[in-house]
């Protein structure tokens, strides 16, 4: 139902946008337009350009030159508020809303509290957000509070919150981050649902499948400039992915394409855990990782397989169970203690727990090691000149892009920041690596230099255990998949048996799950 | 990848902004110094006043790098001022009323600060509770057992010189609070930038959740910063109570505000938006020739405070200016 009279008129119009940060040309000159009930697919590297574009359209940057129209008519967009005006409404992939109100409450922060004289209409209120609820199909109810709701249900509220400031214009960035399958479906059930009614959406995305399922069209950028744009309809993946890289790589990597031989299946066994219960683990687990394995932790949101890392590394205090590197028992009763005991682990939330921001790249990555670098053995002084050497080595050893062992990490891309905080580990002799999520948010091209890093690090004879929620990595890289479903271990893959279907088969098994029973 | 090429090397990414945020509220002390020093050339850049400036502030650059080490953390202690206050009462009673040896005095006060200092940290880095809140309990407690010890009056006898000499008597023409003051700058700078425990706390106060994941024993470490920052109360106490040959009530109390302002205005300079021990000795300085340049020129105490703020926000405009320019 786009038959408008101003169906001519694109909903919004940018020309000739560009950014510049000293050092770096962030958007060059680009043109993006979206009709009215458009769903238009934004794809790139990281550092493509799609975040500046973003920025500038939400009022949170402004653009050194370019103009932007909304249906027609030239807008200036120099705050949030503007943006708003404007229209334009975004979805991030950090929840912007405030978790401790309610769910009515948190859709009338954007477009204003109904009230009765100096009072607010309640029931007023309540009656509203049903009525936009209803809209987007979910039974979510006005008077939940944020925190309560499943993630997916969240962002349902986002969407809500959009609509209710009558936002024509969704821009969505990494909407599918910690969904699964089904609830990335609902979502694009609420985006076409949208376009019918004339909403229009930028769906920007590193999961090029849903950016083939969802969107008409596909504006891809690189390096700050617009490359292609393409009907949907047209495009395969592979083309896609041709486009995104320019074409310099085939980065579809699949499992007949690993060049790692098969882990000798006599290797000491490095990690064993027996019957290990704790804080969030609440029933006993049992596996074991040999030397120059890497085993997956495949699971739906919610499982336990983060608790399981968790727990192991120590992060979530006392354990019962034995813990056993190279079959000696080890205490993992804090990360100190599991680290000592060549125990390591990547967090899943990079920008909370992973890297101090503000320190340099070096002193990331010497955080763990410092005592390896004293200016004499006996005094815990640092030596700035071993830090810097040894900070070097691992920028040089993990191939890490930045502009010198003094910059600043909060400045790298999320692959070069994962890259740091595994090169914290390695000169410390980790034995057993625990890689949890450690590519959400990364390029094709970080993905696949970080995949060549685990199978290097399995040939030097380490142990890692692999996370994700894309099973396609797990098919990938990994020699053995475990499974995780409502906290305990309930399948493992080998092998020949590993594939994206056995997978996912493995996870949905016996009972419904966890992720979808939460939400009634 | 791409964006590595497009960078420009970090060591010729100076600009005017960064320098700015950086040197700008030195280059903002360098003109008031001068400023005073033409103004009032014959009383400023007296010798004497000079040294008492020093001397004046000494007490309070000693609590102001305890304090930088908890702020280091993004802790807040509330307690050293009643800290300072117990520390001089405890060493009036204990050398004046029971006879203790007065270095055996020190000693214990200093101790005393310590465990005063592990409550905090008990309490806020193992038992949970947040800093602001506690350390304010504990300091109130502080206090009320500084008022049970000396029933609220003033202490002044029975302190042998040697003591006083603490606060009143010079080294090498300084006042010896101020070689006191000078020496643990230097050993806080070396411990907070040179030493792996240092490095730790700097870590824990730029992310807690990644310093713990990497093995780092935070909680410990923030109980350290606490115990330092005791002793540093108890250390400004003695300094305070020698200078004045007495034990007042509650005296370390107008400490508290002066060296969280000191340590702010210190953490916008150098490292802008960083506490830094460096930025603090300026904050103290820039407070303290503030103050003595005014009255010098015979403005009210009110001129004085009003100007003192005005500085304040000032210098924390210009950095955070500076920042966004850069």
């Amino acid at each position: 139902m786009t038959g408008t009279a101003t169906a001519t008129a694109p909903l919004l119009s940018a020309h000739g946008l560009s950014k510049s940060y000293p050092g770096v040309v962030a958007l060059d000159g680009v043109d993006f337009s979206v009709a009215p009930g458009e769903v238009v697919g934004l794809v790139g590297k990281n550092g493509a350009g799609k975040s500046t574009l973003i920025k500038i359209l939400a009022g949170a940057v402004d653009a050194d030159a370019g103009e932007i129209s909304i249906a027609g008519e030239p807008a200036e967009i120099g705050s949030p508020h503007d943006a708003t005006k404007a229209g334009l409404a975004f979805v991030h992939q950090e929840f912007a809303l405030a978790g401790n109100l309610s769910v009515a409450e948190n859709v009338a922060l954007g477009a204003g509290f109904p009230h009765r004289g100096p009072f607010v209409a309640w029931r007023r209120l309540r009656r509203e957000t049903r009525a936009i609820l209803e809209r987007l199909d979910t039974d979510v109810r006005p008077e939940a509070s944020l925190d309560s709701l499943s993630p997916v249900d969240q962002r349902m509220v986002m969407i809500a919150h959009a609509l209710a400031q009558d936002a024509r214009l969704l821009v969505m960035d990494e909407p599918s981050a910690s969904l699964t399958e089904q609830e990335v479906e609902r979502l694009h059930a609420v985006i076409r649902a949208l376009a019918a009614e004339g909403v229009a959406t930028v769906y920007v995305s590193h999961r090029l499948d849903e950016i083939l399922a969802v969107t008409e069209r596909v504006v891809v950028m690189r390096d700050g400039q617009v490359v292609d744009e393409r009907p949907t309809a047209s495009l395969a993946r592979s083309e896609l992915i041709g486009l995104i890289t320019g074409g310099q790589k085939e980065l579809a990597r699949s499992r007949a394409e690993r060049d790692r031989p098969a882990p000798d299946p006599l290797a000491e066994t490095l990690l064993d855990v027996e019957q290990l219960t704790g804080r969030v683990v609440p029933r006993p687990v049992d596996f074991s990782v040999r030397r120059g394995e890497v085993v997956g932790l495949a699971g739906l949101l919610g499982s336990g397989r983060t608790e399981i890392a968790r727990t192991i590394f120590g992060a979530e205090g006392r354990c019962e169970g034995a813990v056993r590197v190279s079959g000696r028992a080890v205490s993992v009763s804090s990360p100190k203690r599991a680290v000592e005991a060549g125990i390591v682990l990547l967090p899943e939330d990079r920008r909370r727990e992973g890297n101090v921001l503000d320190f340099s790249v070096r002193r990331n990555l010497t955080l763990g090691t410092l005592a390896r670098n004293r200016m004499l053995g006996w005094l815990p002084v640092p030596s700035a000149r071993r830090e810097h050497r040894s900070a070097v080595e691992m920028i040089e050893q993990l191939g890490i892009a930045t502009a010198g062992d003094r910059q600043a990490v909060r400045w790298l891309s999320g692959g070069n920041q994962q890259k740091v905080m595994l090169g914290r580990w390695l000169p410390a002799g980790a034995e057993v690596l625990v890689l949890d999520e450690p590519t959400q948010g990364i390029d094709v091209e970080g993905k696949e230099e970080l995949f060549e890093i685990v199978d290097s690090l399995a040939a030097a004879g380490k142990a890692v255990i692999f996370i994700s929620s894309d099973f396609t990595e797990l098919v990938a890289l990994c020699d053995r998949v475990l499974v995780v479903r409502d906290g305990v271990l309930a399948g493992e893959l080998r092998g020949s048996e590993i594939n994206e279907a056995a997978i996912v088969e493995a996870c949905y098994a016996v009972d419904e799950p966890l992720a979808n029973a939460v939400k009634q | 990848m791409t964006t590595a090429t497009a960078r420009i090397p970090a060591g010729l990414s100076v600009s005017a902004g960064r320098v700015l945020a950086r040197f700008g509220v030195l280059g903002v002390f360098v003109l008031i110094v001068l400023a005073f020093a033409v103004l009032e050339t014959d009383n400023f850049l007296a010798g004497e006043n000079l040294k008492s400036i020093l001397t004046q502030s000494a007490a309070l650059a000693v609590v102001a790098f305890g304090l930088t080490v908890v702020l280091v953390m993004n802790e807040f202690d509330l307690s050293f001022g009643a800290m300072a206050g117990l520390s001089g009462a405890v060493a009036f009673t204990l050398i004046g009323v029971e006879g203790v040896d007065w270095r055996l005095a020190i000693v214990l006060c200093v101790l005393v600060g310590v465990v005063a200092g592990a409550a905090n940290g008990i309490l806020s880095a193992y038992l949970g509770a947040p800093s602001f809140v506690i350390t304010l309990a504990v300091g109130t407690i502080l206090t009320g057992i500084e008022f049970t010890i000396t029933n609220q009056q003033t202490l002044f006898e029975g302190v042998p010189d040697a003591y006083i000499q603490i606060g009143q008597g010079n080294f090498l023409g300084l006042n010896i609070q101020v070689i006191v003051a000078i020496v643990l700058f230097v050993a806080t700078y070396l411990y907070l930038e040179h030493t792996e425990q240092g490095r730790y706390m700097h870590a824990i106060g730029g992310n807690p959740e990644a310093a713990y994941l990497t093995g780092i024993a935070v909680r410990r470490l923030r109980l350290t910063g606490f115990m330092i920052m005791g002793a540093a109360g108890a250390i400004a106490g003695i300094l305070l109570s020698a200078q004045s040959a007495n034990s007042s009530p509650n005296f370390g109390a107008p400490l508290l505000l002066p060296a969280f302002a000191a340590v702010f205005l210190g953490s916008t300079a150098f490292r802008p938006g960083q506490f830094n021990v460096l930025g603090t000795l300026l904050g103290i300085l820039f407070l303290a020739v503030l103050q003595n340049g005014l009255t010098l020129m015979d403005a009210t105490t009110a001129v004085i405070s009003i100007v003192q703020g005005g500085v304040l926000v000032a210098a924390v405009l210009v950095t955070v200016a500076g920042r966004r320019a850069a």
